[in-house]
């Protein structure tokens, strides 16, 4: 019957797979903004010395801010105020002269703290350093804290490598031929970030197509309610389903039967969403769906999210009797829930109350699930937890389901 | 034997409150033809929907085919065959495909289904459009291929309710035809219609219901001796159940 229902078939597979490229490809820029957008900088460098260098280098070599050089620092905040930059840089006249002043006072302090000779020429009380940064008010909190916390290490970088060399520079002095020492502040100390997986790291940080595909995925499979319910009242209103009460058996084999069927075209969505991720998101420009390397753990987990989905769909079938509720109260749930699923946006980012009542979402067990298989190399002690919780769900619905056909059937 | 045996059946709607069926009593022989007659609102969709096992009686006795109803409702609907008055198919499946699927329910089979599906299309003149879509069919056509598909299992007693409603002269004819050969092979049959002409054709026995309670029973020829001043079972029926509109 499905065949023959090309609406039908458009509603299962075409517009789930509409949805899940849209989705990618709206949230595609987003997703790169905390990860690998480049922005362009306005750098007003009025000092025309060694800090701006610093600042040129130090930001190409990082790669996340692109800085275009402005020589008024009025038509600067001009360009920040209309949106056309999201920040700029300004660089006072004097800055970094007056910065290697100060680190010259701290190391005379030092040494003449300790009775070693010292250069105290300069005694005069030298003010805070601070170099200006506009800002867009558009501009998001993480940009401005990244690029501030940028400047501030660049600043603390150059200082102590100053301090060095002053510090060579006043203990070499009345020596001859003392070669001065570069050092590569970078070989200190680094940090070493690594991907807190069960397994090898896979080095992959979640990304557009890694959040959409299996998130609107479960979203498009737990729709299978519209036609299922759709079907399900049209038979009952038609009265095949009558015909079907009327034949020996179980009321429990009919609503089995149909409960198989979405079961399967569950699966098929499922199948051929993850194949567009990986297959067809790469051609839109778009990162390739990693999908781990537990295809069984996957497909179980499919399996019962698409037995979840099918259960819901089912007693949304069984226990309105008009279309027009049914598919009503499916589609508004369904969007309930995929939104405290975080299908929409991550769990963590939501408000504390939601994220306890995400608990509560099957979309947010499926999601957990796929999430641990893909991006956490996760083995299957750690998805059993929502895998039961999807099994459970699945057979709560199911029986309910029955029970409510049952009851029907003989009044 | 009776086929049918209905013992003091009551039947109370909560949303309505007024009895449905009220201590009704019905016997109906084996092999009869058995017209179930009332206006709108007498109790004859309840007391076919009680014999099918699809509702609970409040009060009284029922059995079919010597089966409990009440108790053993599947038993009961294996042996008969019901035609309800929706048409009760899937519109997107073809004729021969809902057959195959109804008598797949009833647990039919490989070339005995095959044989039987045949014989009934060409019997009810559907061979030619067997592998068309329900949707496309007739009114008359559907309502044929709705009463094969009572048919393929071979009841012991079949239900017809209003057989013929909305359908042309020959498909009427075609059916009341056909139920004449079925009648004649002994076949139980209970035939619910408000045309009375057909009840007055094809009924060896007929019921009159009203307010859901009997107002006579019996074999046909029996009950209009009782009111030899009707001419016609019509007559009889405006005689037993007045003239006023019900709905």
């Amino acid at each position: 019957m499905l065949i023959r229902d090309p609406g039908g078939l458009v509603l299962i597979f075409m517009m789930p797979l509409a949805l899940v490229v849209v989705m990618a490809l709206v949230q595609d820029a987003p997703f790169r903004d905390y990860q690998e957008l480049k922005i362009d900088v306005l750098l007003v460098d009025m000092d025309r010395d060694s800090l701006g260098n610093k600042i040129r280098k130090s930001f190409e070599a990082a790669g996340q801010v692109h800085l275009v050089e402005e020589s008024d620092s009025v038509v600067a905040r001009q360009k920040v105020h209309s949106g056309e930059y999201k920040a700029a840089i300004i660089l006072n006249p004097e800055v970094s002269s007056t910065l290697r002043r100060k680190t010259r006072q701290l190391i005379a302090r030092v040494f003449t703290k300790f009775g070693m000779d010292a250069d105290n020429s300069d005694s005069l009380q030298i003010p805070t350093i601070q170099l200006k940064v506009l800002v867009d008010p558009a501009i998001k909190v993480n940009y401005r804290q990244n690029l501030t916390s940028g400047i501030e290490k660049i600043i603390a970088n150059v200082q102590t490598s100053w301090l060095l060399d002053e510090l060579q520079e006043q203990l070499s002095e009345g020596k001859e031929n003392t070669e001065k020492i570069e050092f590569d502040l970078s070989q200190i100390a680094a940090v070493d970030q690594r991907y807190a997986a069960e397994k090898k790291s896979v080095g992959l940080m979640t990304n557009s197509v890694q959040h959409n595909v299996p998130a609107w995925t479960m979203f498009a499979m737990f729709f299978i309610l519209y036609p299922l319910a759709g079907n399900f009242i049209n038979e009952r209103e038609g009265g095949s389903m009558l015909r079907l009460r009327l034949i020996a058996g179980s009321q429990f084999a009919v609503i089995t039967g149909k409960f198989l069927f979405y079961f399967v075209v569950c699966l098929l969505q499922f199948l051929m969403l993850i194949a567009v991720g990986v297959y067809i998101m790469p051609l839109l420009g778009l990162d390739r769906l990693v999908l781990g390397d537990s295809p069984m753990l996957i497909l179980l987990t499919a399996c019962c999210v698409a037995m979840a989905a099918t259960g819901y769909g089912t007693l949304i079938a069984v226990y309105f009797k008009t279309a027009q509720q049914a598919l009503s109260f499916g589609s508004v749930s369904v969007v309930i829930l995929s939104a405290i699923g975080g299908v929409w946006i991550p769990i963590y980012v939501m408000p504390e109350i939601l994220q306890t009542i995400s608990r509560f979402s099957p979309m947010s067990w499926g999601l957990e699930s796929f999430n641990d298989l893909f991006l956490r190399q996760a083995h299957f002690g750690s998805i059993l937890p929502n895998i039961l919780r999807l099994l459970g769900f699945a057979l709560v619905t199911l029986a309910a389901s029955v029970l409510i056909h049952n009851s029907r059937t003989v009044s | 034997m009776n086929v049918v045996q209905l013992e003091h059946l009551s039947k109370t709607y909560l949303k309505s409150g007024t009895p449905a069926v009220a201590d009704l009593s019905l016997y109906i022989p084996e092999g009869a033809v058995f017209g179930l007659l009332g206006p709108n609102g007498a109790g004859k969709s309840t007391t076919i929907m009680i014999l099918c096992g699809l509702m609970r009686p409040d009060q009284g006795r029922v059995t079919v085919l010597d089966i409990d109803v009440i108790a053993h409702p599947h038993e009961v609907r294996k042996r008969i065959g019901v035609a309800p008055q929706e048409i009760a198919l899937f519109n997107t499946l073809t004729a021969r495909e809902n057959l195959i699927y109804f008598g797949r329910m009833y647990g039919l089979k490989g070339p005995v289904l095959k044989s039987r599906i045949d014989h009934f299309l060409t019997t009810f003149g559907l061979t030619e459009k067997a592998n068309k879509q329900v949707h496309t069919f007739s009114g008359g056509m559907k309502r044929r291929l709705n009463l094969i598909a009572a048919l393929l299992h071979e009841p012991q007693l079949v239900i017809l309710d209003e057989p013929t409603a909305g359908v042309d002269v020959q498909s009427r004819n075609m059916i009341l035809g056909f139920l004449e050969t079925l009648k004649a092979t002994g076949t139980s049959i209970i035939y619910s219609s408000h045309v009375l002409e057909e009840a007055e054709r094809i009924c060896s026995h007929i019921g009159v219901v009203d307010e859901g309670k009997l107002l006579v029973t019996g074999t046909q020829a029996a009950v209009r001796g009782q009111h030899p001043d009707c001419a016609n079972l019509e007559a009889l029926f405006l005689k037993l159940t007045g003239k006023t509109i019900r709905d």
